[in-house]
């Protein structure tokens, strides 16, 4: 059935965009039915003004399948990709579209904009909600009963803000109601118009914890928009620099949850090898956190010191020790907000907590575990850089498309210049799958325990809301 | 003198610091400075340093924000501004909070809040490194010092 799907796909109207074309009413309704049964994974949904674009991965491919919008809106793709859900919800508050089928309730319009939608060529003023939208209990929260607790957006921690409603008929969490858009800043309109270099100082700071797949998803998207091939110095560099992003994320990610379970030889020992690593960064090129280093500077060194690497590798042997020890760290979040192989497949989230849950049953457990594995392979990939070749682009019509791994799962980058600047953007992170599957992640979960499994996913506000 | 364990081998050492609780909020940047102050805050608790940072606002004495205002945010800060009890200081760290940065205002921000409200304390840097934000907290002690003394 994939097969057939991909086949529908491919036989609309090619695009400028490598992978991309444009299908008929008809044929989009087809492509929903086919989906039913095929195993093409959705990795993102969003639209331009003028066409509303489903990104599926099949096989090693991407796929893009894109329908013109009549105002009246364009069937929903959610009834057979939950997933899709967030993003239909995301364009109706960003372009007024609708999703025939869907929720159209908003996920990031709070009722303060002073305008909406405020992507169209004339959004309409608003008198904006001096209270904001009013907080209404989803039919899940009502029927939890017993008591509604919050968590953020202030809770006076060091991460992006969001809100959840959680309701706790008991001891557990029963219902969730996650409320997004606290962080958004309207990237998609800051970067229409800019030149790519512009362009790419804001992309850099969508999400601090993955900046530098950020960087490189977007300069993958810029070569097959131009049609010109990444230097192999630049693919270098993005191996590099992605490991020691990763790194400093997993680590950051340990030290907290080491911290929250009272584990205070891991936290020291996490957040002093995570110092090691920013200070590292700052050497190899001017910054702790790494913005603004892809296209790298000429003179990029493309190693990390053998030392440096050396005392890295025996504080990861450590926390590792320390991590499986009796009545360690694995003991305590054993059991504990539990993301399976099969919700991570259902919900489209991929990455680290994919391959977590593949590991046992996708607990903070696996979670942590698998990051900790991640760091030892990127400590390997510093010290034995793979041979760099230049990457090909694919396209160059002015329109294209890159992804990177990052941290907490792949990261995907969508743009259409035109006379050399971004007439449209789009950005798929990993972070609005988790968000979107939070209830189901923190239901049976003790309220004390939501921060731990927040912090274990690596979910981040700032990355989901854009 | 006090060491300030994280930063660097060696440690750096530290002039005396007062006692103060700092609620921080994260009102709409990339969180890159939050991650700068998460590194401040765990070598400051880790050398038993006197300045903490707060789960409430309501035992707090500086409210520190990062990142632009967004509109979302807005009320968010408002709110935890008036649970803070007594003497009571706004600080701004980082380009978003001191003037909006890159993320100046449009439909989903207002911008920087060092521009719109009388702040004691503001750090510009995209971020600013750990060490730096400590210099400006403990400058903004000393001046403080200086003028109550
Ligand atoms: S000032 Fe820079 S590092 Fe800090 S939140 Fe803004 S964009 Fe991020």
């Amino acid at each position: 059935m994939s097969a057939k799907v991909a086949a529908l796909i491919r036989q609309g109207a090619p695009t400028s965009c490598a992978g991309r074309f444009v299908l008929d009413a008809d044929a989009w309704r087809a492509m929903i039915a086919g989906l039913h049964n095929a195993d093409l994974p959705l990795l993102g949904l969003w639209a331009d003004g003028v066409q509303v674009h489903a990104l599926f991965r099949y096989g090693q491919t991407a796929l893009v399948a894109s329908v013109v919008t009549p105002p009246e809106g364009y069937p929903a793709l959610s009834p057979v990709r939950i997933g899709a859900g967030a993003p239909e919800r995301i364009i109706h508050d960003l372009w007024g579209i609708p999703a025939i089928g869907g929720r159209r309730d908003p996920w990031l319009d709070q009722g303060r904009w002073p305008v909406a939608p405020p992507l169209v060529a004339h959004p309409a003023p608003m008198p904006g909600l001096p209270e904001g939208r009013e907080f209404i209990d989803g039919p899940a929260v009502m029927q939890a009963g017993g008591t509604v607790l919050g968590y953020g957006p202030a809770e006076g921690n060091f991460r992006a803000p969001f809100h959840l409603r959680l309701g706790l008929p008991g001891e557990r969490i029963e219902a969730v109601q996650p409320c997004m858009g606290y962080a958004h800043r309207g990237l998609a309109a800051r970067l229409r118009g800019l030149a790519p270099q512009q362009a790419a100082r804001l992309v850099a700071r969508i999400d601090a914890t993955a900046t530098v797949a950020h960087q490189l998803a977007f300069a993958r998207a810029l070569h097959n928009a131009t049609g010109t091939a990444m230097p192999a110095q630049d693919v270098a560099a993005g191996v590099m620099l992605g490991a020691m992003e990763r790194i400093a994320t997993h680590l950051d990610v340990l030290a907290q949850a080491s911290a929250m379970l009272g584990d205070g030889r891991s936290a020291t020992l996490a957040a002093t090898m995570l110092e090691q690593v920013r200070q590292t960064c700052r050497e190899l090129c001017g910054r702790r956190l790494l913005f603004d280093v892809i296209p790298p500077a000429a003179t990029f060194p493309v190693c990390v010191e053998g030392t440096q690497l050396a005392a890295l590798a025996a504080g990861h042997a450590s926390l590792h020790r320390l991590f499986w020890r009796p009545r360690g760290l694995a003991a305590q979040a054993r059991g504990k907000g539990v993301l399976s192989a099969t919700m991570a497949a259902r919900w489209g989230i991929m990455g680290c907590n994919a391959r977590a849950a593949d590991k046992g049953p996708g607990d903070i457990t696996d979670r942590l575990d698998a990051r900790l594995s991640e760091i030892g392979d990127s400590l390997c990939a510093l010290a034995t850089p793979p041979e760099a070749s230049v990457m090909e682009a694919e396209g160059g019509g002015g329109e294209g498309l890159g992804w990177a791994e990052g941290p907490a799962g792949p990261i995907w980058h969508w743009l259409r210049l035109e006379a050399g600047h971004v007439a449209a953007w789009w950005c798929g992170d990993p972070s609005l799958a988790l968000a979107q599957a939070l209830p189901v992640i923190l239901s049976g979960a003790a309220y004390e325990d939501v921060d731990l499994i927040v912090v274990s996913l690596g979910l981040s506000a700032t990355g989901a809301d854009l | 003198m006090a060491q300030l364990h994280l930063f660097g081998p060696e440690g750096t050492p530290l002039p005396r610091l007062e006692a103060l609780d700092i609620f921080h909020i994260e009102s709409g940047g990339c969180t890159g400075c939050a991650l700068e102050l998460a590194s401040l805050s765990r070598a400051l608790l880790a050398g038993s340093h006197p300045i903490r940072f707060v789960p409430t606002p309501r035992q707090a004495g500086m409210l520190l924000l990062t990142g632009s205002l967004t509109a979302g945010m807005a009320p968010v800060v408002e709110l935890a501004w008036q649970a803070m009890p007594g003497p009571r200081v706004l600080a701004v760290i980082g380009d978003c909070a001191v003037d909006g940065g890159l993320f100046g205002g449009n439909y989903a921000v207002l911008g920087g809040v060092g521009e719109r409200a009388r702040t004691s304390m503001a750090l510009p840097g995209c971020p600013p490194a750990p060490d730096e934000i400590l210099a400006a907290l403990v400058r903004w002690q000393a001046s403080v010092r200086g003028t109550s003394g």
